[in-house]
């Protein structure tokens, strides 16, 4: 169970940098900062897949970056089951699995070291980790690949592997940051599976994403950020309905022109 | 911080980069280095000292048994000429007709008998930094001298059981207090200093910025965040690799010193040199690598510091460059001759690391300072790993 109510974060410009003329047209621009995220909530419950949807520069990252806590929100709440992820990173940290596209891997290591080294920093016992990445190889089927080297895998053994990475610890909720973005079609599905696989393990999913056939396919909810607000948070069935014969690229197109103009909160 | 230190060191150790740097640069290319610089400047003395210089000689009938010792000496090739003017023979010099001239003024035979001072002049061009031709020539004058000396004093009636005295009424023989190890430490600890510390700078480099800007660039420095770790296990244990490398790195150079120097002395008589580091304690070792080690551990943290700022690899290496010239002027400050340990000079940071260890060498070491420098330096170590911590909390950093 994630809820997330009134999130906003800003980011201090420097005074040397000139905001560029695009910049100055962007309500989130103010003399001293940048509102990248200015009220964004939602919640996603068990067995939920959620889709983050919203154009490029959107706030989207920031948001998951705040949920995954890397960043600290300036104001608002994110709950982990519970947990409020400001006052308890740490612990909120154990139940959260994070996966993004450009993989974070290490290079030089293998597959089951990679895998290893976030088991352990996560706390896990040795003998509890050798179990566990046996269990994810032959879910995954990546036996054939266990020892080699990220440098010289295949786009999709890596992405096999960052997944494998993401799940190790076992996390109540697992967030993805455009997991499919530059990938072939082949591992996309790979990716497509294993949120399914989670959906049908009760859970909750959020991912970002630019692919509204994945949005159609996966998710029970939808959200769109736009200029650093949730201008529409709803069911899928509530999303189809804002465009007429329920089309999604339709009913991303009417959210973001009902975007009201307003100055920055 | 022990997995991540671990880690790291896993990855390292699988980087060619990182072993090229830390082993094989300080094994192989500085001996090689040394060897090539010490093979030239041996060479060049050689031809220098054995070179034949082609000179003229002016009015040789006034000096003739000058002119035969000139003549017979193996450094020496007579040539003839008709050119006797100062200018002419200044521009036949400039053409490289010969490389020196002698001239004799045409009175000296009659002034010699009247006991009066003359004036020779040599014609040459001084440019040259060995001027062995000079050294040559100043050795027969001085013995010419010293027989005409002799022959005068004996015609003016002087007892000639007491000419060594009244021409050199005074001779001098130096004894030499400094132990062996002193002229040595002296000579080398400068520059073993010099190259240690910069060695250790070297060695901290890459890694550094492979685990700051690196993992920035390879879009793992996210996932690392987002561990339930504390951000400070994590710095820790980066800078911990940081250190090990710099550490190794001095080390091997050390290690390699030692085995290439038993190896050169093996086979050149270098006894002396042998001698004085055999003097050299465990104990001044020991002293040396602690002093090392806090100078690393500033280095690590700087260097983690700069890397975490950094965006990408690029970036992090042009930072670092202008570090690197800012590390040299302080190891050249303690360089300069006449530059001493003293209260002062031991708070001065890697001046005082470079005079200490060139103390050790030496074996003069005043182990008070000895104790100020670690004191200080470890103070300022400590000072920059704690930013370094405080750096590696801030969102703006991380996240630019």
């Amino acid at each position: 169970m994630i809820e997330i109510k009134g999130l906003a974060k800003a980011f201090a410009i420097s005074k040397g940098n000139k905001l560029s003329d695009t910049e100055k047209q962007d309500v989130r621009y103010s003399d001293k900062a940048f509102h990248s995220v200015r009220d964004v909530s939602f919640t996603c419950g068990e067995g939920e897949v959620l889709g983050l949807l919203g154009p490029n520069g959107a706030g989207k990252t920031t948001t998951l970056r705040m949920l995954s806590t890397a960043l600290k929100q300036d104001s608002g709440s994110v709950f982990i089951n519970g947990i409020d992820v400001l006052q308890k990173p740490v612990q909120a940290r154990k139940e959260i699995g994070f996966l993004s596209a450009d993989t974070g891997l290490y290079g030089k290591l293998t597959a089951f070291e990679n895998i290893a080294y976030f088991a352990r920093l996560h706390g896990m016992k040795e003998l509890a980790i050798k179990e566990r990445i046996d269990q994810l190889f032959t879910m995954l089927d990546m036996h054939n690949f266990a020892n080699r080297r990220v440098d010289t895998m295949s786009t999709g053994m890596k992405q096999k592997t960052a997944i494998a990475r993401a799940v190790v610890h076992n996390p109540k909720v697992v967030i993805l940051d455009e997991p499919t973005t530059g990938l072939d079609i082949m591992t996309v599905q790979t990716v497509l599976d294993f949120i399914m696989s989670l959906k049908a393990q009760g859970t909750p999913v959020i991912f970002s994403t630019h692919h509204l056939d994945e949005v159609g396919a996966l998710c029970d909810k939808v959200v769109v950020i736009d200029k650093g607000l949730s201008s529409f948070s709803g069911t899928l069935e509530q999303f189809k309905q804002l465009a007429p014969h329920g089309d999604l690229r339709q009913a991303f197109l009417a959210v973001i022109a009902n975007q009201p103009l307003q100055g920055v909160a | 911080m022990w997995q991540v230190y671990f880690k790291e060191l896993t990855e390292l150790l699988r980087d060619k980069k990182t072993l090229i740097f830390v082993i094989l640069l300080p094994i192989l290319i500085f001996p090689v280095l040394f060897g090539i610089v010490g093979l030239v400047m041996a060479t060049t003395t050689n031809k220098a000292m054995e070179e034949q210089h082609r000179y003229v000689i002016i009015n040789e009938q006034q000096a003739p048994e000058f002119a035969e010792a000139l003549f017979y000496h193996k450094n020496f090739k007579k040539i003839e000429t008709t050119l006797t003017s100062e200018d002419d023979l200044v521009a036949a010099i400039r053409n490289k007709e010969f490389d020196v001239a002698l001239v004799i003024p045409t009175d000296f035979a009659s002034r010699k008998a009247a006991v009066q001072q003359t004036e020779w002049q040599l014609i040459y061009n001084r440019s040259s930094q060995l001027d062995f031709m000079y050294n040559y020539f100043d050795e027969m004058l001085a013995t010419y001298q010293e027989q005409l000396q002799r022959n005068t004093l004996s015609q003016l009636g002087v007892d000639p059981a007491n000419l060594t005295a009244i021409l050199k009424p005074v001779k001098l023989s130096k004894v030499n207090t400094a132990e062996q190890r002193e002229n040595i430490g002296e000579s080398m600890g400068a520059i073993l200093a010099y190259a240690l510390v910069l060695l250790c700078l070297s060695g901290a480099m890459y890694p550094a910025v492979d685990m700051g800007a690196g993992e920035k660039e390879r879009g793992t420095l996210e996932t690392l965040l987002i561990c339930p770790v504390s951000r400070t296990a994590i710095v820790l244990g980066k800078f911990l690799t940081v250190l090990t490398t710099a550490l190794m790195t001095a080390l091997i150079t050390v290690v390699s010193l030692g085995v290439w120097g038993a190896i050169i002395s093996a086979f050149a008589d270098l006894s002396k040199v042998s001698e004085a580091l055999a003097s050299i304690t465990i104990l001044d070792l020991v002293l040396m690598f602690s002093l090392l080690l806090p100078t690393a551990a500033i280095f690590a943290a700087l260097l983690l510091a700069i890397s975490i700022y950094a965006r990408t690899f690029k970036e992090a290496q042009n930072y670092m460059s202008p570090l690197t010239i800012l590390v040299i002027v302080p190891l050249m400050i303690a360089m300069a001759p006449g530059m001493e340990l003293d209260v002062t000079t031991a708070l001065i940071p890697l001046t005082n690391i470079a005079l200490a260890i060139k103390e050790l060498l030496k074996g003069t070491a005043d182990y008070g300072l000895l104790a100020l420098i670690f004191a200080s330096t470890t103070a300022l170590a400590a000072a920059l790993i704690a930013f370094c911590v405080h750096w590696f909390q801030q969102e703006k950093v991380l996240f630019r």
